[in-house]
């Protein structure tokens, strides 16, 4: 109570005291600025504005680590050396599933709970033709946004993971994400991988029940592979399974950092669309358009 | 008037032991849940919100009163408000309460359902609102706990308690200006919650944050005055003066039109007037999916909105009781079918993200599944039966309530005249007497 009393004391009163006449206070309303406050208001503002600009740099540094910044999922200028990417070419893709699949045994995922879907669609002229969707990396991820805990976000390469160990499943990411590319372990798993072993081996761990999951390039394989010196995308065991499998190679994969790489070579040459690129959500799978979608 | 009814002790028992079925279906529901996880819901990836998070959103919003009512006694000055600005606080924090209990049962990890407080990501509306809820809650407690000191002889025997109590007292104005802004920002942001995703024409928004603050001020305030006015008719006590229920039945009409006035723009601007093809196709799915059209209209509009702002604002109606109860009775149903409407509308239409003509993605459909209707009735039985336990035993709830004890009243009546002064009365024209 005192408290708040003394604090208003300086503002309410604060006329009377200037004037030469304090026991006019119903009289306020004139406001009058003489010397003494002119000199208050400037000494007052210029301070602020020194304190402001000695502040700023060290406020930003504080704060940058919360917000993230613009270099979170861009990022040429941070000196980063890859950024994974991904070209599907829809004009080759035959819908045979073995992406689907391949993806399933790898990653240990069940029928209903797939990382890597096929749907269909036609062109304007009716033509059928397959799409196949995993993650898509995206640099402005909606999905990052949202989390309320950051367990997911934006690797320095591209990528963007999950951390299983921080998840509270409260799956807005999946409502955020507007390429429904995100699944909920809804049960503890008990069923046997359906897609193994003919597509391949579980090469990760099964998420525990009440976490949400999706694709992650075949991130182990890309860490592994570096680590003992391949190159993803170019060598198979650091490459996704989707990518590998693929019987008419409509998949590649590889560095976009690196002019020379298959996938930089392709965007640089060939006209590429990517999903809702009217969201602004900069995703890092590029698509070769089938003949006749423009 | 009164309808005769069997004696009151019959009645109450009665009532409790409905209350008690509510709980037993809740926790056994509850449990169910926990141990089988939330495959035994209805919900799906394409669909993964539901019923606890409209249960969520609404009791939010319904315990709104709090803020609306407290800030009118200790900000404003309306001191007279006082006599229902309790009752406001612990409907605000059962409200809180029963939400905190709908995410638990909602998320996937319960275990880690403190993870926001130590993993921070500011970007994210839902970190702030956990983060704001968590803190309001607090405010909550800190406002209630005098009003549960003054109301028992046994804690008014320990001394510190009193004491604390009274320090709280004095500082409430503080506490009611952080409530109020804690409530502004997450009230809000629940609708950014959705006003935010880019991807989904219906919830895409800028009108969604204030439409959810102006309908949480309407509905809360209306919820304050049911279960007032609900337990006055009950016990056959008036436990709020006449003339504070003219104003708060008042504030409800007043809130309600500011809410129609915002959404009846916010849907000419993205219906009426708008040709976007993906919200016309979004609502014309909606509506030959879901009763959407007729709940928005008829529940969400007319009965929700602009039936109880005209009984609240028109003298005649409002002079009569049992047309106030009704007409807040439909803002607060209006309220519950506007958070399923929200909720529900946006994930019933599939997300379009393939680059052909043909939209390959199915229409999602929901409907609960009995453990989720079990979790909510248990979760509602638990403010119901809360509140219904406040009434009778905290003698301070209602402080001008129609023969309230003497010797505690005497304190309660100290002891909130003490915080206003506190207060510098800058509002100088006399605080709306």
């Amino acid at each position: 109570m005192t408290m708040s009393e003394n604090e208003s004391q300086p503002v309410a009163p604060a006329p009377p005291e200037a004037t030469p006449a304090p026991p006019a206070p119903a009289a306020a309303p004139v406001t009058t600025i003489n010397r003494r406050d002119m000199l208050t208001l400037l000494l007052g503002s210029g301070m602020s504005l020194v304190l402001a600009a000695m502040l700023a740099e060290p406020l930003e540094y504080l704060v940058r680590p919360l917000v993230g910044t613009a270099a979170d999922g861009h990022g040429a200028e941070t000196g980063r050396k890859y950024h994974w990417a991904m070209v599907i070419d829809l004009s080759k893709c035959v819908g045979c599933d073995y992406c689907v699949y391949a993806c399933q045994a790898t990653n240990d995922t069940a029928d209903d709970h797939r990382w890597n879907i096929r749907v269909d669609d036609e062109t304007a002229t009716g033509t059928v033709f397959h799409i196949t969707r995993p993650c898509l990396h995206c640099r402005n991820a909606p999905c990052v946004d949202v989390c309320p805990v950051k367990a997911t976000y934006h690797r320095d390469d591209g990528l963007v993971v999950m951390d299983y160990a921080k998840c509270i499943g409260c799956r807005y990411c999946q409502t955020a994400c507007p390429y429904g590319a995100r699944v909920f372990n809804w049960a503890d798993r008990t069923d046997t991988n359906p897609r193994s072993p003919e597509w391949g081996e579980p090469e990760v761990p099964r998420r525990p029940r009440g976490v949400v999951e999706k694709c992650t390039f075949c991130i182990h394989r890309i860490d592994a592979g570096l680590a003992r010196g391949k190159m993803p995308g170019v060598d198979a065991e650091a490459t996704p399974a989707c990518v590998n499998i693929c019987p008419v190679q409509a998949r590649y994969f590889g560095n976009l950092l690196d002019a020379t790489s298959t996938v930089a070579r392709i965007i640089a040459t060939t006209p590429t669309l990517r999903l809702r690129e009217d969201l602004g959500t900069d995703p890092s799978v590029y698509y070769i358009p089938p003949e006749g979608l423009i | 008037m009164r309808l005769q009814l069997p004696s009151s002790r019959v009645l109450f028992r009665l009532w409790l032991l409905l209350l008690a079925l509510m709980l037993a279906f809740g926790l056994a529901s509850a449990v169910h849940v926990l141990l089988n996880g939330l495959g035994v819901t209805h919900l799906s990836d394409h669909l993964p919100w539901g019923l606890w998070i409209t249960v969520d959103l609404s009791s939010i919003a319904l315990g709104a009163g709090a803020f609306t009512l407290s800030a009118a006694v200790y900000v404003f000055g309306l001191k007279q408000y006082e006599a229902i600005a309790r009752a406001a606080v612990l409907v605000g924090f059962l409200g809180y309460s029963s939400a905190m209990l709908a995410l638990f049962m909602d998320i996937g990890r319960p275990d880690r359902f403190y993870h926001p407080i130590i993993y921070w990501n500011i970007h994210s509306v839902l970190w702030e609102i956990t983060l704001c809820v968590v803190l309001y809650s607090t405010v909550l407690i800190t406002e209630l706990l005098p009003v549960v000191v003054e109301s028992s002889r046994r804690l008014q025997r320990i001394k510190p308690l009193v004491r604390l109590a009274h320090g709280l007292h004095r500082i409430m104005p503080v506490v009611a200006v952080a409530g109020m802004g804690l409530s502004l920002l997450h009230q809000s942001s629940l609708g950014a919650t959705y006003g935010i995703l880019t991807a989904r024409p219906v919830w895409y928004s800028p009108s969604a944050p204030v439409l959810f603050i102006l309908s949480a001020m309407a509905g809360g305030i209306a919820m304050t005055l049911l279960a007032t006015l609900f337990s006055s008719y009950v016990l056959n006590r008036q436990l709020v003066p006449a003339n504070i229920i003219d104003g708060v039945a008042r504030l409800v009409g007043y809130a309600c039109l500011a809410y129609l006035y915002l959404k009846l723009w916010s849907w000419a601007a993205t219906n009426y007037y708008s040709h976007v093809p993906e919200q016309r196709l979004g609502m014309e799915i909606l509506s030959e999916n879901t009763p959407y059209n007729y709940t928005f209209w008829f529940g969400e509009v007319l009965f929700g909105a602009v039936v109880p702002a005209l009984i609240m604002l028109w003298k005649r109606l409002r002079d009569n009781r049992y047309a106030v109860m009704l007409a807040a009775f439909m803002v607060i149903a209006g309220l519950v079918i506007n958070r399923w409407n929200v909720t529900l509308s946006g994930f019933v239409i599939p997300l379009d993200w393939t680059p052909g003509v043909r939209n390959p993605l199915p229409v999602n459909q929901y409907e609960p599944a009995l453990v989720e209707w079990g979790v909510a009735i248990g979760i509602v039985a638990y403010s119901w039966l809360a509140f219904t336990l406040a009434v009778r035993y905290l003698k301070a709830l209602y402080p001008h309530a129609e023969g309230a004890a003497p010797a505690l009243a005497d304190h309660t009546h100290d002891a909130p005249a003490a915080p206003p002064p506190a207060l510098p009365p800058q509002p100088a024209p006399a605080g709306g007497d």
